[in-house]
């Protein structure tokens, strides 16, 4: 198993849950608009912040492949089906806790169910797998996740071949 | 009973004033209630559609929960209105704007509401009770903290409430109640999301904003150069066009709504939403007159670049992002006063309307006569334009006011196609339109005159008439005059301002046209047309006249000085979409013309 594939595989995977999520926001479908989220984190600047974020977002998704080619090695095997079953596991993890809980303790201009008074949220906190950007976002995140994860285990399992 | 009476469904729409900020643009009625609002754009579905369904449609209220007298003004030379109720128990001024962004993280569009108590104590009340998709779309209200959201698909409103009482949700919206005291201060925001987290602003920096914005709107307004008799009403029609202009692409709307009928229940109800090129030549002539060149600029690209897609021939209008689609849908809604059908999309994108390619050419040729002549790069597109007007000239049109009746050889359009081929010889002869078929231009152009002489002209009523062939008037002949088809000492002309005074002039109002135009009912009278006739009058020489006419027309207008489509003959009520850019264009022109003269 090669970690170049892995690497590539989460480069590919980002593009199409970036795509498919940007693709939502365009269809009225959900208000998820993760490099938004993300960029705002380090700016106020509207353009600015979502050039950030796309970075950001295909930094991380480029981590979370690595992670994805750990689990693969110590399986011992790697395939779309398999990478598809870590999405799932990925969606849930960013919904109830990387975005909802970690991502809002961290972020700068983002509400906590603890700010209080003397504190100003600016950005509205996504809510419990992300519901509070519309109903058929948690569906939208995890069929997105589940191509990313596909992506991934599909370029692992062609590199190992 | 508080200004806002349930019990009047509908408020007149003189009674409306509108805020924007250059994307969207809201209805603010005197009861303190916001009838219609788009979301995210001028020509988006409304959230607030109150206006043409009080049911379904959704509305802001905000006022005293008892009888009122109210009084409201724009802040001078800007865009944020301030209204002030007057109770047995005291004074509250409420200030409305749609914030114009700072630097920061700031809500996609953001509607402010300031409430500052004056005098006494007033209790106040208000609900917001958001409708996503014209009232169509099914919407979501949650009580979420730190403020309420209402959301619907890709598009939520967030209301952030401060001082302005305890905030209750319900599933209809949500509401509180507050008492005014001298020295307290409320404020309301609507914070709207489209396809994005929503952004909960702090009180400060809404309050930073509300300040910007009315700075903005003071400098813009004080770079106008128009310095005639008439400032105030030029001034406040030139506000008005601005918020029309539709920033992300220069556009101009023809007016914020849609389906506000020419008759009361009536079936002519329109969306206007759009821009069109008719509108062209005024827009660009008004805006370099009165030193907005960059609107002006943005304006003029903007309709080169969505014409340059449908090239040569010209649409009738073309939608705020240059697109070209926009098929008439009719929405199950009651209308306003129960006036059906209520339309989004236009059917008269397929007319032909061969004014249009006048109107556009001389947009070139203003622009170009105003010393734009380095940046016009687009030669090649008039001259396309004059080749397809020599092309077409003899086919009948729907004319200027887009009838649907079968197509009629129409007096004004085949001047404004005399005008197309004039403006072409002039900028070709000043080298900015390639020349090669000038001969053809110079040929085309004898042959429409020697048309509208001999055929568009009726012997018996002394009067070019509304289309070859008929005996009917038609006001949109005063635009021979504004357009230069004819001489300003040219008998014809006169005669035919006469004619059309008198057949068509009731007051200092004037109707469209005497005949049928296959739509069943009737209409108010044009206000642009009455504004047509002040520059008519005035470019013939009939100056006085002219000017009593003008002082007649401006006492026309609402209380913040804006105009409908159309004024009810009789009673005097506004009728058609509100405000409409066309009659702020008419005034501007109108004043325009006349302080040039004295100038």
């Amino acid at each position: 198993m090669s970690v170049w594939a892995a690497l590539a595989g989460g480069f590919f995977g980002t593009l199409v849950l970036t795509t498919a999520l940007a693709a939502g926001s365009q269809l009225r479908v959900t208000r998820m608009d993760i490099p938004f989220l993300l960029g705002t984190a380090c700016t106020e600047d509207r353009t600015r912040a979502r050039v950030v974020g796309y970075a950001l977002h295909f930094l991380a998704g480029l981590l979370f492949a690595l992670a994805y080619y750990a689990a693969f090695v110590v399986l011992g095997r790697a395939g779309w089906a398999l990478g598809m079953v870590f999405g799932v596991v990925h969606a849930l993890f960013s919904g109830t806790t990387l975005v909802n809980v970690l991502l809002p303790a961290v972020h700068p201009r983002m509400g906590t169910p603890s700010s209080a008074a003397n504190s100003t949220p600016l950005l509205e906190p996504p809510g419990f797998m992300l519901l509070n950007y519309g109903r058929p976002t948690p569906v939208l995140t995890i069929l997105g996740h589940m191509a990313y994860g596909a992506i991934v285990g599909a370029f692992v399992a062609a590199a190992a071949h | 009973m508080s200004p806002f009476d349930p019990s009047e469904r509908y408020a007149p729409l003189r009674d409306y004033a509108l805020i924007g900020d250059g994307r969207t643009a809201a209805l603010v009625a005197r009861s303190g209630s916001i009838d219609w609002w788009c979301l995210p754009n001028l020509d988006s579905p409304s959230v607030f559609g109150a206006l043409l369904d009080a049911e379904r449609g959704g509305r802001f209220t905000l006022g005293p929960a008892e009888d009122a007298q109210v009084r409201r003004r724009y802040l001078p030379d800007t865009n944020v209105l301030e209204t002030t109720f007057t109770t047995a128990g005291g004074r509250v001024r409420v200030t409305d704007a749609l914030t114009l962004p700072l630097a920061g993280l700031e809500p996609f569009r953001e509607l402010v509401r300031r409430v500052e108590g004056l005098q006494g104590h007033v209790l106040m009340r208000w609900r917001v009770e958001p409708r996503f998709g014209y009232g169509l779309d099914r919407t979501r209200i949650e009580p979420r903290r730190p403020f309420p959201v209402a959301s619907s698909g890709g598009t939520a409103l967030g209301v952030c409430a401060w001082d302005a009482g305890p905030v209750t949700c319900d599933a209809g919206g949500m509401a509180g109640s507050f008492e005014a005291r001298p020295g307290s201060r409320a404020t309301l925001v609507a914070s709207a999301a489209y396809g994005e987290p929503l952004i909960f602003p702090g009180r400060d920096e809404v309050e930073r904003r509300l300040d910007a914005t009315v700075n903005f709107w003071r400098t813009w307004s004080a770079q106008l150069s128009y310095g005639g008799p008439w400032r105030e009403a030029v001034v406040r029609s030139a506000l008005a066009l601005k918020l029309l202009v539709f920033a992300p692409s220069g556009a101009i709307a023809a007016a914020p709504t849609t389906s506000l009928p020419e008759q009361i229940g009536g079936e002519r109800n329109w969306d206007y939403r759009f821009s069109w090129i008719r509108d062209a030549s005024f827009t660009v002539e008004s805006l370099l007159q009165l030193g907005c060149s960059s609107e002006a600029r943005a304006f003029y690209w903007w309709f080169m670049h969505a014409t340059q897609r449908t090239r040569p021939r010209v649409n009738v209008f073309y939608r705020l992002d240059g697109g070209t689609d926009a098929p008439e849908v009719t929405l199950p809604l009651e209308g306003y006063r129960g006036s059906r059908p209520v339309r989004v999309g236009n059917g008269a994108a397929g007319q032909l309307q061969l004014d249009t390619y006048g109107e556009l050419v001389d947009a070139v040729y203003q622009f170009a006569r105003k010393g734009h002549t380095r940046r016009l790069g687009t030669g090649g597109h008039v001259a396309n334009i004059a080749d397809f007007v020599c092309d077409h000239w003899r086919e009948p049109d729907s004319g200027i006011w887009e009838e649907r009746a079968e197509p009629r050889h129409h007096t004004q359009s085949k001047a404004m196609c005399w005008v197309a081929l004039d403006r072409a010889l002039a900028l070709a002869r000043a080298g900015l339109v390639p020349s090669g078929h000038a001969d053809r231009w110079t040929r085309e152009a004898a042959a429409i005159r020697q048309f509208i002489d001999v055929r568009c002209w009726s012997a018996r009523k002394q009067s070019y008439v509304g289309y070859a062939g008929t005996e009917h008037l038609d006001a949109s002949l005063l635009l021979l005059a504004i357009e230069r088809y004819e001489e300003p000492d040219s008998p014809r002309l006169r005669a035919t301002i006469d004619a059309v005074r008198r057949e068509l002039g009731v007051g200092p109002l004037v109707r469209r046209y005497t005949g049928d135009d296959g739509l069943a009912g009737g209409e108010g009278a044009f206000t642009c047309c009455s504004f047509w006739l002040v520059e008519a009058l005035g470019i013939t020489g009939q100056r006085k006249e002219a000017e009593r006419l003008m002082a007649d027309l401006l006492a026309l207008g609402n209380d913040v000085g804006l105009y409908a489509e159309e004024v009810e003959m009789g009673t005097g009520d506004f009728l058609g979409n509100f405000p409409q850019g066309l009659v702020h264009l008419a005034l501007i022109s109108a004043a325009t013309a006349m302080h040039g003269q004295d100038a």
